[in-house]
């Protein structure tokens, strides 16, 4: 006869098992990250999904509209553009130089904003009074503005844009750092390390960091889909990606000459960067949400 | 109060300085010469060089060009464009008036149907209603702003007819500039048929402030929903609750100001991504803004319209977020400083 053992029984689970529990729930919140686990797949995986190369242009079959459409092919799932490159394949790979840039841009600005961050949050008197009026005023300036003065320096390329949205996500994350770090340096398991002795580094990293990492994860999230959006709205514009190159931005300004003739060149990559933005947000909120029922109960 | 109003007046004055100092490098870290970035003009031989140099105090110590770019700045010299020959002042002066026009109407849009919006998700949180309009609102969030407007042309002006596609208002009207702000400038105008004028300015600013205003009201109602939320929360709800107080009263007499108080240093960011949404709303509405001006001029590398450009409108947004900061500093002295809102 089996012995009952409440103590074997019982399960505790731990912090994010818990967020993921509670985030899992949400029906809305998991199909946002089915979705951002497709645009994901597809996009590290690009070369082996797509039937053709992102580059190659053949000239018999022009703009062939997508195969939904009575005249379209199946060989071109979403038709073909002005250069007859196949939209499909442009689309897949654009998924994955808009993601790919826009996740390296908030890791390098996440990177920079939290140490930026947690150094002022721990300076005291005139010295931060003065590097967080800075840093605060500083936030205020366009990401378009700062891109427009990098291009100016550098001259364009994706690149450079990367460049330009990393200095435009920085305030963000270190303003939130800051107040983090404020409000945690002023709390009572914080002053007994201090007792124990604990430097400033430590304080940070065995302390302060653990605690972080959620408001990290949140905030990485919308800084994700503000870089999406920055570095499509850049390629848009002719100030970041350029033509041959399959970043959704630039793929939409490409179709946007024949709009008239091929509105699906138009549509569709509009489609994917709206659907892209849309499901990080969705992960975003969900995990928002998940934390604040996790917190409050 | 006046330790704050000091403390904001440095602030404002050392940010501008920051400013200024990055403005005035520039000229140096463009590429090229940098004698040719800051007048357009190509010496001939030495002593031409020699006498622009001399003329543009290029031969001075960075410290003293330095004063002397501040001192011109000030005065109102702001240079020439090279590719309009122009002066950059009044440029500026009718570009700029342009997108804060824009800028405006949207960030009303946002005031005027996003807070209420907010605040009607926020006392029926998590009901159906909550939740209708908590997806639409996340939902228009994520529409990148160059798209949503090329579908608002697509639709409203190629498909239906019903709105100009382009410019500020039809070349058979001619309003003189007195504030720089087309509709008012109509009302002030003496032309005869004011009320036709009137109409066609509007039709043309209906759809750009329509796709800027859209996502400011999506990230508006978000804002707002969560502030209220939060508030509903606070004890002293529970308390007036316990009182027995009806909710209309609860809502009108706690929830509707307390629940204000984080979306105003709120706005101060959202005037950001305002600018910039406009900025890139311009250029597909050929709106003769200064982010349309500003994007001109990067194609053809106009130097010195860029460096003002950048000034001017780094100015403007700072004055505003700054102006903010400081109004929500005297309406609340209690809060926090660096505290704000989430979504």
């Amino acid at each position: 006869m089996p012995q009952f053992s409440l103590y074997d029984e019982e399960f505790h689970p731990s912090p994010w098992q818990r967020t993921w529990a509670s985030f899992k729930a949400s029906h809305i919140s998991m199909l946002g990250l089915i979705m951002l686990a497709l645009f994901v797949v597809c996009a590290v995986f690009a070369p082996l999904i797509t039937p053709y190369d992102a580059v190659e242009q053949n000239i018999d079959g022009l703009l062939i509209p997508p195969s939904w459409v009575t005249n379209g092919s199946i060989s071109h799932l979403f038709g073909t553009d002005a250069l007859g490159r196949d939209l499909f394949t442009r689309i897949i790979y654009g998924c994955r130089i808009t993601l790919g840039s826009a996740f390296i841009t908030v890791v390098l600005a996440m990177l920079v904003g939290v140490s930026l961050g947690t150094f002022a949050g721990m300076l005291r008197g005139v010295r931060s009074s003065i590097a967080n009026h800075l840093l605060d005023a500083l936030m205020a300036i366009p990401t378009l503005l700062i891109a427009i003065i990098i291009v100016a320096i550098l001259g364009t390329g994706l690149v450079n844009s990367m460049w330009a949205i990393t200095l435009a996500l920085i305030p963000q994350f270190v303003h939130h750092t800051r107040s983090f770090v404020r409000a945690e340096m002023k709390k009572e398991y914080i002053v007994a390390s201090k007792l124990d002795g604990a430097s400033k580094w430590q304080l940070f990293v065995h302390s302060i960091l653990p605690n972080m990492t959620e408001m990290l994860v949140v905030q990485s999230t919308l800084a994700l889909s503000i870089a999406v959006i920055d570095i499509s709205a850049l390629g848009f514009l002719n100030l970041g990606a350029q033509s041959p190159l399959p970043e959704l931005g630039v793929i939409l300004a490409d179709g946007l000459d024949v709009a008239y003739l091929a509105p699906w060149n138009v549509a569709v990559p509009g489609m994917a960067i709206f659907f892209m933005v849309l499901s990080i947000n969705i992960v975003g909120d969900g995990l928002r949400s998940a934390l604040r029922k996790r917190v409050s109960h | 109060m006046i330790q704050i109003l000091v403390r904001y007046c440095t602030l404002f004055v050392l940010t501008l300085l920051v400013l200024a100092i990055i403005s005035f490098s520039l000229a140096y870290l463009f590429p090229g010469d940098t004698l040719e970035n800051l007048t357009g003009l190509v010496p001939e031989n030495d002593i031409q060089r020699a006498a622009l140099e001399r003329q543009f105090k290029l031969d001075q110590s960075y410290i003293f060009q330095f004063f002397y770019y501040v001192g011109n700045l000030l005065t109102g010299d702001w240079g020439y464009s090279f590719t309009s020959g122009l002066p950059l002042r009044e440029e500026v002066g009718i570009a700029m008036p342009a997108t804060i026009e824009l800028a405006t109407y949207a960030m009303l849009m946002a005031l005027f149907v996003g807070v209420p919006l907010g605040y009607y998700a926020g006392i029926r949180c998590y009901s159906t209603s909550d939740h209708l309009i908590n997806s639409v609102s996340i939902t228009t969030y994520s529409f990148p702003v160059f798209w949503f407007a090329l579908l608002l042309i697509l639709i409203f002006s190629l498909q239906l007819d019903a709105a100009p596609m382009s410019g500020r208002i039809s070349l058979l009207y001619d309003i003189e500039p007195v504030t720089g702000f087309i509709l008012i400038d109509i009302l002030l105008s003496d032309i005869e048929n004011k009320s036709l004028a009137f109409k066609d300015a509007l039709s043309h600013i209906a759809l750009p402030t329509f796709s800027i205003g859209a996502i400011a009201t999506a990230s508006m109602i978000r804002v707002t929903r969560r502030s209220v939320i939060d508030v509903k929360h606070r004890p002293y709800i529970a308390a007036a609750l316990s009182r027995g107080l009806s909710s209309w009263q609860i809502f009108f007499r706690h929830i509707l100001r307390n629940a204000l108080l984080p979306i105003l240093p709120l706005m101060a960011i959202q005037i950001t991504t305002l600018i910039t949404n406009a900025m890139i709303v311009e250029t597909l509405f050929s709106w003769p803004g200064i982010g349309n001006w500003l994007i001109q001029a990067i194609y053809q590398r106009d130097y010195p319209a860029l460096r003002i450009g950048m000034m001017a409108v780094s100015f403007v947004v700072i004055t505003l977020t700054i102006l903010i900061d400081l109004f929500n500093r005297m309406i609340d002295p209690s809060r926090e400083k660096y505290e704000r809102a989430t979504v």
